[in-house]
Parts: C-alpha cells; structure tokens; sequence
C-alpha cells in the first residue's frame, strides 16, 4: 500500500549537513504501524516524506493508487496533493482545525476540494461526527470544543474521503489521559476496517498497542518489532 | 459555500481591520465616483443645453473655439457677406452677438451679458425661455435677466445694472428658470456690449437655416464663400466639448488615481497581514490535500470581496456626494454639473474590483507558495 524505498533526506543547516532520515525502507502494510523514537529522530522528517509534504534527497515513496503503483516522491507538488487529498487522512498534535470553519465544515472540508455536492457533503459530515460522538456538536467553531473533540473533529475530517492510509502525528500529545485513550480508541478502530494506520509518537503505551513498532534513531530504521 | 464563508469570517475575525480597509476603498471609489462625474454631468448638462438653442449654425472667428468667450473677432462686414449669400445657400435668420463676460472667483459676483442686435429677443436664440415679469426684448437702454441670476442677485425689474462707468442699463424684464445657461445671462442690446468693449465687432453670428437644408452642407457652403470664419453646427460643438471633456476625464482620473493607490495598498497590507497570521491554516489546508490554486483563489477572493464591498459603498457615498454638489450648482448656476451614470456606476465597480484583484495578487501568491513542511513545522 506504501512503501519507503532507501529514503534519505539531507538539510543544510549553514555550513553543515544534517541528515534528518538515512536509508530508510519500510513496507507499510494494513494495520497499526506505530514509529517510534525520542524527540530529533527524525520520525516527522519520515512523516512529511512519506506524505508527500517534502522530497527525499535519495531513495523514493511507492504508493498504490487504485490499481497501480506511483511513485509519490517523484510527483510535481499539485499531483502530491491530489493524491493525498484521495488517498491520505491526517490527525496532527494540535492545530488540525480551521479556526473559522464549524465542526460540520471543518470534516466537510476534503469532500469540498475533492468537488463533492454540498448535500453529500453535509450528510456525510455530519454522519462522521456522529460516529465520533459529536452529533451536537455540528455547528461548533474549534475555540468552542475542547482538545479532545477537536482531535475527534480531526478524526472525522481525516475519515471524510474515506482515504486507505490515515497518518496520525502525536495524536494525543495535548490531551488528557482519558480523551487521549478515547482519540486513539477511535483511530485504531479504523485499522478493522482494512486501513494503513501510521502514528507518529514517543508514547510507548501507545505504540503498545499498534500491530508493529518502527524504533527511529538518528534517523534510522532501528529495529521493527512485531507484535 | 465553505470557501464563502471561509472569506467572510476571517474578515469578521478582526472587524476593524476589516473596516477599515473597507473604509479606505469606500472613500477612494466614492472620490473617483465624484470626480468622474463632473464630465458625465459637463456632457449632459451641454447636450440639453446645444438641444434648447434653436438657431442651427454658429460662425465663429477661424480657429476659435466655440466655448471661448474670447474679444469679439468678427467684423461687421462678415454679416454682410452673410445676407448676400442668405437665398443662395438658405439662410433664414441671422443673428450676430457679442458677449461680455464680468468675472469673479465667486459664481456670485460673475455676469455674462450677451449683446442683441435690435428687435432680437433671448426666445429667438433659446426658444424654451419664457418671460416672468416685464417684456422679453431688451431694448435700447433695458436689460432682461435669466431667472438664476435674477434670484441670486436679487434683479428686479426697474434695478439698474452697471456694466461700466458709462453704460448702466435698467431691468425691463426677468425670465422663467428653465434649468439651463440661460438662466444664468443678462440679455442687453448690442450697442451697449460694444460701447464696453469698444469694437463693433461681434462674438459669433447664430444662423437659422430652412428646414429642407442639411445644416453641414449649409456650414460647408458659407466657410467656402467667406473666408476666415468656421460655421459649426451643434454636432460640430458637440464633437469639440467631446474631445475637451474627455482629456479632462482623463486628468480627473488621474487625481482619483492616487486615492485609488492608497485604497489598493491598504488593501493590500490587509490580506498579506492576514496571510502571514495564517499560515498554519493554509499550511493545513495543503497538507489535507489543497492545491496552490486552491489557496490562491482563497486569498484573491478575500480581497475581490473588499474591493467589491467597498466599491459599491464608494458608489452610495460618491452619488450622495453628487447630489449635494448639484444642489449647489443648481443653485448658484442653474446647472446639474454632476452626474452618476450608468456607465460611471459600471466603470467604478470595474476600478474597485480590479483594484482588489491586484492588491489580492501579490498575498495570494504569497499564501499558495506557502510550504507545507515551513507550515507545518510551526504547529
């Protein structure tokens, strides 16, 4: 489904070189695949490459898309975006919402670039967040839902195009243990319905929990642990 | 509907920011609204003006233009060659003036007094005018006044009017207003005018033609017998206050240009300060899956809808201004000077659109070239 090929990315920080991601290979299968490693692994570096946010400097991302494989690294940037707005769900640590948008038009958000009917739109939203359990929450502005239900918001908007891959960065980093357990709850559930789960975090109780553990270091692919 | 309101409530995010942005085009448009409104008035006001004067032709000295008001030119003697011709080409009436204008810097204290040969009434040269009080023809030592400047200067009949140490004239009649110029002229026999200004010459010669006679071939026929003399007709004015008033319009676009300026930079500081304070948003957006146009459009939208917003205000604010400078013009001189035109309307609405669109431009850019990586990095 998505694959990293020998990934390497490389900055110039001034005069010197650093290398964020060093030969990095993975094929991320079904399932809850959790990365994991402390603060300056490079486990974001990894993310915005394997999104498509950002190029590698060497080695390239596969993806399938419908019934074949394109290679995401070597797309023009409005291609990168077509095919994670059709592919890609995303759930950030924070900031996931568009602060002047309701909780309805945040999750309806995808479904509108990708030029579906306002109708559709709307029922649709509204039957994810109902999933999410903020049926009475639909016409909420961000600054009126607490951090657990934004995440929740996220959620749904991530699912809006119902996307193969949902890419989760720090998913609870900002909540409390309780709406933290809910949020991921909610996003390993997906993982049942046959959906490529990759998150980000440095919580190890969470990645406990994910069907295999990617340990980042320095970049590098230390070991993967299956669990 | 999301990208609509997605534009419209970041505007209200920060209203008086918003406010006054909008503000800025309102008085930029509205000023441009008014200055340009001065020609679409000059054009109206000269058309109804050229449509109430009955004689067909004007003679005017070769070269002079018909608005000037200039030391009369024309000898006595082109009258003559005139009446020679009059059968021939088919001239039926021929009326020579001479004009003298007294000016001031206030409207009040100017007066145009037009010389008319004897037995000639001001009805003869503008058929509409009607007499209030008195008699219509001036006389030898009498004065009839158009019905604005009877008002303004309080010209009743029987007052006496200096127009030098030697010449003072009496009020013998006082016109209706009728919404023209010539409410705003002292009609005096032409003798007096002359003894003022110490020429027999005439201003122009006002020529009526038979019915039957085109008034160009009429022109063409006289300029090619008497030389040194043009023979305009109304579309020859017409054509000539055409040309002047739009290099006028041109200039007075020019002023507006700079309150336009002003508008297009506010507006710009605006939607680039609001790019800059949301680059998380549109960081988002592209990570979600939004392409560069996407965002682009966003912005532009942002500021198409201010220049939109602010240009229709504009238009409210510039036609309330109109119409107080017509009350007073109308007062003072009988004439409309301003007017909002469809046209004018339309053309504003133009200018502050495609003022948003380029103010929009540059922060449109500016907020689509956004990375998503930079953006992202600051969550």
């Amino acid at each position: 489904m998505l694959e990293a090929i020998n990934l390497t990315k490389r900055f110039h920080q001034g005069d010197i070189d650093v290398t964020a991601v060093e030969r990095f290979s993975h094929r991320f299968k079904a399932g809850i695949t959790a990365i994991v490693g402390p603060s300056g692994s490079g486990k974001t570096t990894l993310l915005n490459l394997l999104a498509g946010f950002d190029t590698p400097t060497e080695g390239e991302v596969r993806v399938q898309d419908g019934g074949k494989e394109v290679v995401l690294s070597r797309l023009d940037e409005g291609s990168r975006a077509g095919l994670r707005l059709r592919l890609m769900g995303f759930v950030f640590q924070q900031w996931n919402l568009i602060p002047t948008l309701t909780a309805l038009e945040n999750v309806a958000f995808p479904m509108l670039l990708a030029g579906h009917k306002r109708k559709e739109r709307q029922e649709r939203a509204a039957f994810l967040l109902a999933q999410v359990g903020l049926e009475k929450r639909l016409k909420h502005l961000p600054h009126r839902l607490s951090g657990g239900e934004q995440q929740r918001v996220a959620i749904a908007r991530a699912l809006a195009l119902d996307p193969p891959i949902l890419f989760a960065d720090e998913p609870t980093g900002n909540l409390d243990s309780a709406s933290g357990e809910r949020v991921m709850e909610l996003i390993y559930s997906q993982a049942r319905k046959g959906r490529t789960i990759i998150v980000v975090t440095h919580n190890l109780e969470l990645a406990r929990q994910a069907d295999r553990i990617l340990r980042v270091r320095d970049g590098r692919l230390l070991e993967e642990v299956v669990q | 509907m999301e990208v609509l309101a997605l534009v419209y409530r970041n505007l209200r995010v920060r209203p008086v920011r918003s406010l006054l942005t909008l503000l800025g085009i309102v008085v930029a448009t509205a000023s441009m609204v008014l200055f340009m409104s001065f020609g679409e008035g000059l054009r109206r006001a000269l058309g109804s003006e050229l449509a109430s004067v009955g004689p067909a032709l004007l003679i005017l000295p070769e070269g002079v233009e018909a608005f000037s008001a200039g030391y009369p030119e024309l000898p006595p003697a082109v009258v003559q060659k005139l009446e020679a011709i009059a059968n021939e080409v088919g001239i039926t009436k021929i009326i020579p003036v001479t004009v003298f204008v007294r000016g001031g810097f206030d409207p009040t204290s100017s007066f145009a007094f037009q010389g008319l040969p004897k037995g000639v009434s001001p009805k003869d040269i503008y058929p509409n005018l009607k007499v209030a009080e008195g008699v219509l023809l001036p006389g030898a030592r009498g004065a009839v006044v158009g019905g604005t400047i009877a008002q303004r200067n309080n010209l009743s009949l029987g007052k006496t009017l200096r127009l030098s140490p030697q010449v003072s004239l009496e009020v013998v009649g006082v016109l209706e207003r009728t919404g023209g110029l010539a409410d705003s002229v002292v009609y005096v026999p032409i003798e007096a005018v002359r003894t003022v200004l110490g020429t027999p010459n005439y201003t122009s010669i006002l020529l009526s033609i038979r019915d039957d006679r085109r008034a160009e071939a009429v022109a063409k026929a006289i300029e090619a017998q008497i030389p040194g003399i043009d023979a305009q007709t109304s579309g020859d004015v017409l054509r000539f206050a055409e040309r002047a008033v739009r290099i006028s319009d041109l200039v007075r676009f020019g002023i507006s240009l700079v309150a336009l300026t002003v508008g297009g930079l506010l507006v710009a500081n605006t939607v680039m300060m609001s790019v800059y304070e949301r680059i998380r948003e549109f960081g988002l957006m592209r990570a979600i899956g939004a392409r560069r146009r996407f965002i682009f459009g966003l912005v532009l939208l942002e500021a198409l809808l201010l220049g939109l917003g602010g240009g229709l205000l504009g238009l409210v604010l510039g036609q309330l201004a109109s119409f107080a400078v017509n009350w007073y013009t109308v007062r003072e001189v009988g004439l409309a000077l301003s007017a909002v035109t469809p046209r004018l309307a339309l053309f504003a609405l133009l200018v502050a659109l495609a003022l948003g669109l380029l103010a929009g431009a540059l922060p449109a850019r500016t907020a689509s070239r956004i990375s998503v990586v930079e953006a992202l990095g600051r969550i």
